[in-house]
């Protein structure tokens, strides 16, 4: 469990100021007794010194950490439950409830907690002032923020499956919370448990310090109080004033890294990462092209995920694409297909790696697209290979309009277009693609999922691209969409004679949509030949199995592309 | 439309609640206020006719004599008139004439800092992020272990080293006392010279947060769909992380404004309490030690509408940066 340098030292830091917290004051004397040693440094007899009245500093320490801590529990553990009742609880039973206890944890959220508590400290008299109603105003105050988020992660979980199972089935409601919801809600609840007692450490402490704490109690805060009231530091008397709160600064800083590793274990995408120096580990020598009229060749192309067990993912991939023509792709999830196309564009993210191999892009002179210097291949990105992205919804910018990531690409590789050019350009893909320009100000949320793709489509013919990639551009889409945008794909095919690299698990739709077909397997390329030899002629069982298990395709052809 | 009504109603329960807080309290709480203010103002050598007294009442209850509701109302009219009654502390200032005079100093110091702090924190959590796995991560720690420091601690030694030690800076005081408040160039330069050391505080200690809860929804922002197309479309790397990856990452720490404040707020009284600072913090404390309860509410409110207004004007901003939450119909 211990991943990490993190966890182990902030529970190690934690561990030993709990410890001394426990264990210190039944070591050290009375930390009252006054003794005429004032103010003596540290050493000898007083290991860190005494106060004015010659208290000992080490014994006070103690005592105070040891009741700073025993506040920091008591309201952490209020906190928690009042957070755990009002968000878990609502969002779980839902309808007024839930919206009753929303409202009323956002009121308390937006009300500034300290000033309450002062103003409370202060109607409440001095004398009745102890370390439970301190604790109780702090968790009062305290608890809002953490309800917020438990009740977001409760209204995902209760949609859930097995949830919903549970509910079906008849459990008592309870029963739900306790066994289905709240082991999910864990990592959560721990790492505000624990942001919880570092905040009524920190708020006692001021709150101790200004004069309004806890009556006759010893805690870090009244040990600061008294230090500053004594002038501590203006005597230069550092070993009184300093130590106090560096034990608040230790161990709020060891549970801040122990919230670290929470979060972690919360969001695996946190975890410390090496930075990848490179995408590309070999590029091998230039192979002039086999074939005059290609505009892309791939040759024994492998990429590998660099975990700790290394994860070949594509394999001796050799595929050339000609001035025009439609490769489709296909294989199930998982065969390498996507990773194969990123590669191409060197869009892979670590940890793949590509090892060997070369892609090498024909257009006048050749590019070897691997050995491109980060700048040349950002340039040669979009430029003359675009793509299409598997799920519009998420491949636009959610907060801008479409025209700015449209006119995005322009201002990028045109720098000097004017700009009624690059808006008139605009217009102009989006009707190639039959979407309305006057939807040029819409942001993606406002538009239908087939407009989406017909617009990352638009955004992919800006530049005139000689080469596009499509992975599996409509999947997502209802199937009379899906039909729209593969006619729409072939038409503009036809007109503009761009090259498209189609990848999907579709097969029938390939062979109604490409000139080639690529099969893929476990990474490897299994059959490489015309769509109509693939549909006639299958060499490779596998691609024999794949035809076989779409039994449509005994029917007449055409069926897909009108 | 409904996004910014909604939002609206939403305030004003929220006020509604503050204001209704502010009334049940000194009701609540044991002790005696009202008796105690006579006592003060007997003191001080105000008046103690029973208009006085009944005034206190109504802000503070305990008189008995009207029902709860009466009392209520005749408190919600009072606040509608602005009528804080009389402070004792400041004898015999009006409570709104105290805050309105502190005010000022807490909100440009609050709000500068806190401004600071904000953009300081988003931009370097947002290099942070991007440059993941670099030697900048070992930021992330550093500064959030500073936010576990207590504000008034920090703020002594810092006073220590850099006020009495090397002198750079003024020990306490918002501005020369041996000037007269204005807006005289003088006057101007010497508060923001008292002004810069509690600024620093609160910009070290909160900037953690910002840039922690930044980091972490850059790290997250960065594997979507639409920073990999910006990569596709061979936008450049700043473009990429600014316009795609931040723009969506400072979201929810926009959205946590209303978190934040609250801790800003509470830490600007403490270290308006270690600079002797005339802002309303150090007024607030003021107030406790001398049972000056009218004052006191007078603050607390004037403090929560502040906090509250604040919000409302980052909620509305939200509405113009995200263009998604206008259209949603449900409240999140």
């Amino acid at each position: 469990m211990i991943r990490s340098g993190k966890l182990a030292t902030g529970l190690g830091l934690a561990g030993l100021i709990v410890l001394f917290g426990l264990v210190g004051p039944l070591l050290t004397g009375d930390p009252a007794t006054i003794r005429d040693v004032g103010l003596t440094p540290p050493g000898g007899e007083h290991l860190l010194g005494t106060t004015l009245t010659g208290q000992d500093v080490l014994a006070q320490l103690a005592h105070a950490t040891r009741g700073s801590l025993w506040i920091g529990v008591l309201v952490g553990v209020m906190a928690t439950v009042l957070s755990g009742v009002f968000g878990i609880v609502g969002a779980y039973a839902g309808g007024i409830v839930d919206e009753v206890f929303s409202l009323f944890s956002n009121v308390m959220l937006v009300i500034p907690g300290l000033p309450l508590v002062i103003v409370v400290a202060g109607f409440v008299p001095a004398d009745q002032r102890g370390t439970w109603t301190i604790a109780l105003v702090l968790a009062i105050t305290g608890w809002a923020a953490a309800a917020r988020v438990l009740r977001a992660q409760t209204l995902s979980l209760r949609n859930r499956d097995y949830v919903a199972a549970a509910r079906v089935s008849g459990e008592r409601t309870w029963r739900v919370i306790c066994v289905e919801i709240l082991p999910n809600l864990l990592p959560i609840l721990a790492s505000q448990f624990v942001f919880a007692v570092v905040l009524a450490i920190l708020s006692e402490a001021g709150l101790s310090f200004l004069g309004l704490g806890a009556a006759n109690s010893s805690t870090l805060g009244t040990m600061l109080y008294y230090a500053q009231n004594g002038f501590a530091l203006q005597r230069e008397a550092w070993w009184w004033f300093v130590p106090p709160g560096l034990v608040i600064a230790l161990f709020g800083g060891a549970l801040v890294l122990i919230n670290f590793s929470i979060d972690e274990i919360i969001n695996p995408r946190l975890r410390d990462r090496a930075r990848r120096g490179r995408d590309v580990v070999a590029v091998e020598a230039e192979i002039a092209p086999v074939d005059d009229d290609a505009v892309l060749t791939v040759r024994n192309l492998n990429v590998v995920y660099q975990a700790a067990t290394p994860v070949h993912a594509v394999k001796d991939v050799s595929l050339t694409l000609r001035r025009g023509e439609i490769l489709g792709l296909a294989g199930e999830s998982g065969c390498g297909k996507t990773t194969l196309a990123y590669a191409i564009n060197r869009l892979h993210r670590p940890p793949a790696e590509v090892t060997s191999g070369s892609v090498v892009f024909h257009n006048g002179a050749d590019v070897d697209v691997l050995a491109l210097e980060p700048e040349e291949l950002r340039q040669f990105r979009w430029a003359q290979l675009s793509m299409v992205f598997q799920g519009a919804m998420n491949s636009l910018n959610p907060v801008t309009p479409i025209r700015a990531q449209l006119q995005d690409v322009l201002r990028t590789h045109r720098p000097s277009m004017p700009a009624a050019q690059r808006e008139e350009r605009c217009a102009e893909v989006l009707r190639l693609v039959g979407v309305d320009p006057a939807r040029l100000g819409s942001y993606p949320h406002e538009l239908s999922g087939g407009m989406r793709q017909r617009v990352m489509i638009a955004m992919a013919l800006l530049l005139d691209p000689q080469v596009m990639i499509m992975d599996e551009p409509t999947t997502a889409l209802d199937v009379l969409v899906q039909r729209e945008i593969l006619n729409e794909i072939s038409r503009l095919r036809d007109e503009l004679r761009f090259a498209v690299i189609f990848i999907t698990h579709d097969l029938p739709l390939l062979l109604e949509l490409s000139d080639r077909i690529a099969v893929m397997r476990d990474g490897e390329v299994v059959e490489y030949a015309t769509a109509e030899d693939v549909y006639l002629r299958p060499q490779h069982p596998y691609t024999r199995q794949l035809l076989a298990s779409f039994p449509s395709l005994t029917g007449e052809r055409g069926a897909l592309i009108t | 439309m409904g996004y910014y009504l909604r939002k609206l109603a939403f305030y004003l329960t929220a006020l509604w609640a503050a204001v209704t807080l502010n009334f049940v309290i000194p009701r609540m709480l044991p002790g005696n206020p009202v008796d105690i203010l006579m006592a003060k103002l007997q003191q001080r050598g105000g008046s103690v006719d029973p208009a006085a007294r009944t005034a206190y009442e109504t802000l503070l209850g305990t008189g008995g004599r009207e029902s709860f509701a009466e009392e209520y109302f005749a408190y919600l009219g009072n606040l509608l008139r602005g009528e804080l009654g009389v402070s004792v502390s400041a004898f015999p200032a009006k409570v709104s004439d105290v805050i309105g005079d502190a005010l000022p100093w807490t909100v440009v110091l609050v709000g500068l800092a806190t401004l600071l702090s904000f953009l300081l924190g988003v931009g370097l959590g947002a290099v942070v992020g991007w440059k993941r796995g670099t030697w900048l991560d070992a930021l992330v720690p550093a500064t959030t272990v500073l936010s576990a420091v207590p504000y008034f601690w920090l703020a002594l030694i810092l006073v220590a080293l850099l006020s009495s030690g090397l002198g750079w800076f003024p020990l306490n005081g918002g501005y020369d006392v041996v000037l007269d408040p204005g807006w005289s160039p003088e006057f101007i330069g010497s508060a923001i010279y008292h002004g810069t050391l509690p600024a620093l505080t609160i910009v070290i200690s909160s900037i953690g947060g910002w840039l922690l809860g930044m980091r972490n929804m850059m790290v997250s922002a960065m594997s979507e769909d639409y920073v990999l197309t910006a990569r596709a479309k061979g936008l450049t790397d700043s473009r990429t992380m600014i316009r795609y990856a931040a723009r969506n990452a400072v979201l929810p720490s926009v959205a946590g404004f209303a978190t934040s404040l609250g801790f800003v707020v509470s830490g600007s009284i403490v270290t308006e309490q270690v600079f002797s600072y005339p802002g309303i913090g150090s007024k607030l404390l003021q107030a406790v030690q001398n049972n000056d309860y009218a004052l006191m509410q007078g603050i607390f409110l004037v403090i929560t509408i502040a906090v509250l207004g604040a919000n409302l004007v980052v909620d509305l901003l939200y509405g113009l940066i995200d263009a998604r939450t206008r259209d949603r119909s449900t409240v999140s």
